[in-house]
């Protein structure tokens, strides 16, 4: 019960810092503030004492491996040659691409691994990465980790680093949510009332579809979009806004599936299902062309993340507003939940240069490389920055307004395993199809939940 | 070829419009994915997202290609493919033709059970060896290097030696043994048999099964990219699947299908050179007349 | 066989044994190398619990294979894959046959051009065919639907890849599609080593094309439609699973799933590379038992010319 507590309390304040940040007025002395009172007795005599004996130490090969997706590579290739640029003794290998995953895997089977990992995209798992035994154990070092400014790097954090039985082995690099993202122009257009709750968001759904408009389409062939933008804040909702649900199923708890909070939302679903407010077309289509119908107005709502506007910047019709809301499952009165993301990044456990490691993750936990990632990817880093002046996007901007607000509940960090995913993604997909009812959907998850466990 | 008495001349001629019509159409399903390809290859994200498939680009993209041969650096990747694929080939064809020949042709102890091991490794899926060939490769230090990659693909799980082995045997059979025993007269060696006449012979069959082989070492991508992680060594499918993998987050059709267009060029020309070899090895069972 | 083996030429003097070891030792040697290894320690990994990450893998024995029993996924992907290999085979073979007997019986002056056109989809990458045929199944934007829609007073909305009912049936089409093409070249093959005087008998005696298809080629080309039988169930069950991969990944709810698939799915993307491997041999005995029962169904005497 405390811990829950906690997560939630150190979650919202960690996001109320960050807009403050991003509002730009009065947030940055606060938060400069809060270091300066924390921050100079350790920092004063580890930089004294480790910074020129570190120094020295930093050279030899040191090997990133880093997957290039929606993000690009143009922050890691800046941050790396800036780094580069600070330990001109350090010869550096990039692993990087859309398919380094799968290219490195033999490697890390055999114990050879690179140095830092960045743990992202196809084919990566944190969590089966942590049962393999593949990552260095952190936690002692990040505690009182500082990065190159001198500041505490984890008090920097949005989301703290992931917890594993009281241990850490990843740092969160990218920070982000799921949410509804709904056709603003659109809306505006037709006099559509933006959803506040379940109830709203059907009756508009009703009115959407009066006009001939699908009001509802999601990305059927990976189905982990309607679940994170859809039933996991509905589990939250009808969980009484408590988000251990979500810990719970993490863990693969008995019953974290077979309980009220879940049948209740699973009959949300079924109720949206036979109403006929989901596109057909759902099934089946991967992300780009459930998003392509959107952005052409064919369908007015999509469940999605906070990476959707930068991804289809290319595609975005002329005069289309990207409309967000963190969620729409919640009963009339009730707040707004969030579920958030993050991709995070690694020293092997075999890493031949772990100095050179911590050097790099304490050079690039920075503001300023925050700003920097804002502006070259606009998504946002883990690190409260004040992204003011930045280029994220207006969507990013919008849900950090949510968050901040005090009707919003964000949920902590958390992802299934493997198998659990596969089959919470499967089962998904079946119950949309009408093809089994909300008690086989639970009954599966528990099945599946059972086996996980052993 | 064989003369057909024409003592129903009006039936036949109704009966081939209706069989020219099926074929006809058959014709234009299977162009129109290759021509939509080339179209698709010179067209910009906005018209192939417009849906009409079959619209005319509105304006020529030539550039798609000269990206994707230069910044894509498929220039280099083809290259590569070039070298595995002609070095695979030729590794393959010269240990299946020996073994076919024997095979075809000798009697001895274990044959059957030769032959049976060939033709089975055939269903071996191909992710099976995948990780246990990775690390065959890297113990014998062939890991990343085109050579590990051509042995991989010619005596490796994906399956061209046995096909090749399979087809050959066929087509040794197929050839009299008359000529063996001529020729023994003659006084050629076996090696002499072998190289001076059945080689020549099965030249046809040897280009058919070639091409085949070409097709499916060109195309391959998962061993190619599981056994290569450096650039320099990619070849063009895993380029292909690069972009591919690319697209979920950045669109760009155009480019995508230069790739595509690209990998298939050699393929078609080389297709369209040989095609009389082609079905000239598959009817290796004419020149028994 | 046994009429093939007495034709043979027996192993008699050493200097023959030399050469026979010369021309079958290298393959098999890097055969057994590059093949055979690796399929043994596949099967090795089978008795082990690896995730496919970790240095380390612990011995289960058996574990592996009962779980291929009580896993319900593996009866749907079993039943999907005798599915696809049932109708790939009477597709393929319906329009092969077809083909290569209009092509080699009306004696057709465009006949060339046909031989090539048909043979162009083997040529084309299955990722362009994926891809492709994606495009042409998209519900609101593709090609299929707009088609049908010419026909119907509303606009036909289905859902080829994402319903329950036609999910797999969808599979189908790219699959023949790409592979017509092969097998009409070898039965065109087959059809051209028939002597012309048969046929030319059968006419004098008054028998009609469809006469001369039952008594003459479909006898003589057996050898040939029952090896492109065995041929396309083999190609299916090993090589189904990039069709899938490109086109559904085995969704909707696994309604599309394939043995060759879930092999993939289960090594990679579950992280149960050793569960994969079990599933690979399952996919080998399979191909094995299915092959024997064909050869003994599509079993006729050979037809000495």
């Amino acid at each position: 019960m405390k811990s829950k507590l906690r997560k939630k309390v150190t979650g919202g304040l960690a996001l109320s810092l960050v807009l403050l940040a991003l509002s730009g007025c009065g947030g940055n002395s606060a938060n400069n503030n809060n270091q300066a009172s924390e921050s100079p007795s350790p920092s004063s005599s580890a930089a004294a004492t480790e910074a020129p004996s570190g120094e020295a130490k930093i050279s030899g090969d040191f090997e990133i491996q880093y997957f290039v997706g929606g993000y690009g590579d143009a922050w890691w290739k800046e941050m790396i040659g800036e780094f580069k640029a600070m330990y001109p003794d350090l010869n550096i290998k990039e692993s990087a691409g859309s398919q380094i995953n799968e290219q490195m895997k033999p490697r890390w089977i055999q114990g050879d691994p690179p140095d830092v990992v960045y743990i992202d995209g196809a084919g990566s798992n944190e969590t089966q990465m942590v049962q393999d035994d593949q990552l260095m154990d952190i936690t002692d070092w990040v505690k009182d980790a500082q990065n190159v400014d001198g500041e505490n790097l984890v008090s920097n954090l949005i989301a703290p680093p992931q917890d594993y039985n009281g241990k850490n082995y990843t740092i969160p690099l990218v920070f982000g949510s799921w949410g509804t993202f709904y056709d603003a122009k659109l809306f505006e257009d037709k006099g559509w009332t933006v959803p506040t709750d379940w109830d709203s968001f059907l009756a508009t759904s009703e009115k959407i579809k009066a006009e001939g408009i699908n009001p509802y389409i999601h990305t059927g062939k990976y189905p982990y979009y309607i679940v994170g933008g859809l039933l996991n804040s509905g589990f939250v909702s009808e969980n009484g806004d408590n988000a251990q649900i979500l810990k719970d199923q993490e863990a693969a708890k008995e019953n974290s599936f077979n309980n009220d909070a879940v049948r209740k939302t699973l009959e949300k679903v079924v109720e949206m299902r036979d109403k006929g407010l989901i596109d057909n077309a759902s099934f089946g289509m991967n992300h780009t062309d459930s998003q392509m119908l959107f952005l052409q107005h064919k369908d007015a709502m999509i469940p999605n993340g906070l990476w959707l506007e930068n991804e289809m910047s290319k595609d975005t019709p002329e005069g289309f507003k990207f409309g967000f809301i963190p969620s729409v499952m919640q009963n009339a009165g009730g707040k707004y939940v969030a579920i958030p993301y993050t991709s995070n990044i690694a020293i092997a456990k075999k890493a031949k240069n772990p100095e050179a490691a911590k050097a790099f993750i304490e050079f690039i936990f920075t503001k300023k490389a925050a700003v920097r990632w804002a502006e070259l990817t606009g998504a946002l880093m883990n690190v409260k920055a004040d992204l003011e002046t930045s280029s994220a996007s207006d969507v990013v901007k919008t849900a950090m307004n949510y968050f901040n607000g005090s009707d919003t509940i964000v949920a902590p960090v958390f992802k299934l395993n493997a198998d659990l995913e596969q089959a919470q993604n499967d089962a998904t997909i079946a119950l949309l199809q009408g093809t089994i009812t909300a008690d086989e959907w639970i009954d599966r998850m528990e099945k599946a939940a059972a086996k996980v466990r052993g | 070829m064989n003369e057909l008495s024409i003592n129903r001349p009006r039936r036949r001629i109704v009966s081939k419009t209706i069989v020219r019509f099926f074929l006809l159409l058959w014709s234009a399903v299977v162009l129109y994915p290759v021509i939509w390809t080339f179209l698709t290859s010179l067209k910009d994200n906005q018209m192939v997202m417009l849906g009409k498939p079959w619209d005319l680009p509105s304006a020529l993209r030539f550039e798609n290609y000269s990206n994707v041969w230069n910044r894509a650096h498929f220039g280099d990747y083809f290259f590569n493919s070039l070298i595995v694929t002609v070095g695979s080939i030729a590794l393959s064809m010269a240990l299946a033709a020996t073994t076919a020949y024997i095979l075809a042709r000798f009697r001895f102890k274990g044959r059957g059970l030769l032959y049976f091991a060939y033709i089975a490794s055939m269903m071996i899926p191909t992710t099976l060896g995948l990780i246990p060939l990775f690390f065959l490769l890297s113990d014998l230090q062939l890991d990343n290097t085109l050579t590990g990659l051509v042995l991989v693909y010619s005596v490796g799980t994906i399956g061209i030696l046995p096909f090749a082995i399979f087809f050959l045997i066929g087509f040794y059979q197929s050839l009299p043994k008359e000529l063996e025993e001529a020729a023994t007269i003659d006084g050629c060696t076996d090696y002499g048999i072998f190289f001076r006449i059945m080689l020549p012979l099965s030249k046809p069959g040897l280009i058919t099964v070639g091409i085949m082989n070409t097709l499916t070492v060109w195309n391959e991508y998962i061993m190619a990219t599981v056994l290569t992680n450096n650039p320099e060594k990619y070849t063009v499918p895993v380029g292909i699947a690069i972009m591919q993998a690319e697209m979920q987050y950045r669109t760009e059709w155009g480019p995508l299908f230069a790739g595509l267009a690209i990998s298939m060029l050699p393929v078609i020309l080389m297709y369209m050179i040989y095609q009389r070899q082609i079905t000239g090895g598959l009817t290796a069972g004419a020149l028994k007349g | 066989m046994a009429a093939m083996t007495k034709k043979l030429r027996p192993a008699s003097s050493w200097r023959r044994k030399l050469f026979m070891a010369s021309f079958l030792l290298p393959t098999f040697v890097l055969f057994s190398v590059f093949t055979i290894y690796p399929l043994l320690r596949g099967l090795y990994l089978s008795f082990f619990d690896w995730s496919g990450g970790s240095e380390t893998m612990s011995f289960i024995g058996m574990d592996n294979y009962k779980e291929l029993f009580t896993d319900p996924i593996i009866p749907t992907a079993i039943a999907n894959d005798y599915f696809l290999i049932f109708w790939k085979v009477i597709l393929i073979l319906l329009f092969a046959v077809f083909f290569a007997v209009a092509l080699t019986r009306l004696k057709l002056k465009e006949y060339g051009f046909y031989r090539v056109v048909f043979f162009l989809p083997n040529i084309i990458s299955v990722v362009v065919i994926g891809v492709l045929w994606s495009f042409i199944y998209n519900p609101s934007l593709g090609f299929l639907n707009a088609f049908l829609s010419l026909f119907t007073d509303t606009p036909v909305t289905t859902n080829w890849l994402g319903s329950a009912g036609s999910a797999i049936w969808s599979l189908l089409p790219p699959s023949v599609w790409a592979g017509i093409g092969f097998y009409m070249l070898l039965i065109i093959a087959s059809i051209l080593a028939i002597p012309s005087s048969l046929y030319e008998a059968a006419s004098i005696d008054g028998a009609g094309e469809w006469k001369q298809f039952t008594t003459i080629t479909m006898p003589l080309i057996w050898e040939q439609f029952k090896t492109s039988v065995i041929h396309i169930t083999i190609t299916t069950l090993n090589g189904s699973f990039i069709i899938v991969k490109l086109m559904t990944e085995g969704g909707p709810d696994n309604q599309t799933q394939v043995l060759g698939y879930y092999l993939y799915q289960m090594g990679f993307k579950q992280f149960h590379m050793s569960y994969g491997a079990t599933i690979g041999v399952l996919i080998l005995i399979l191909s094995l038992l299915t092959t024997l029962i064909l050869q003994r169904i599509l079993h006729r005497e050979t037809i000495e010319m």
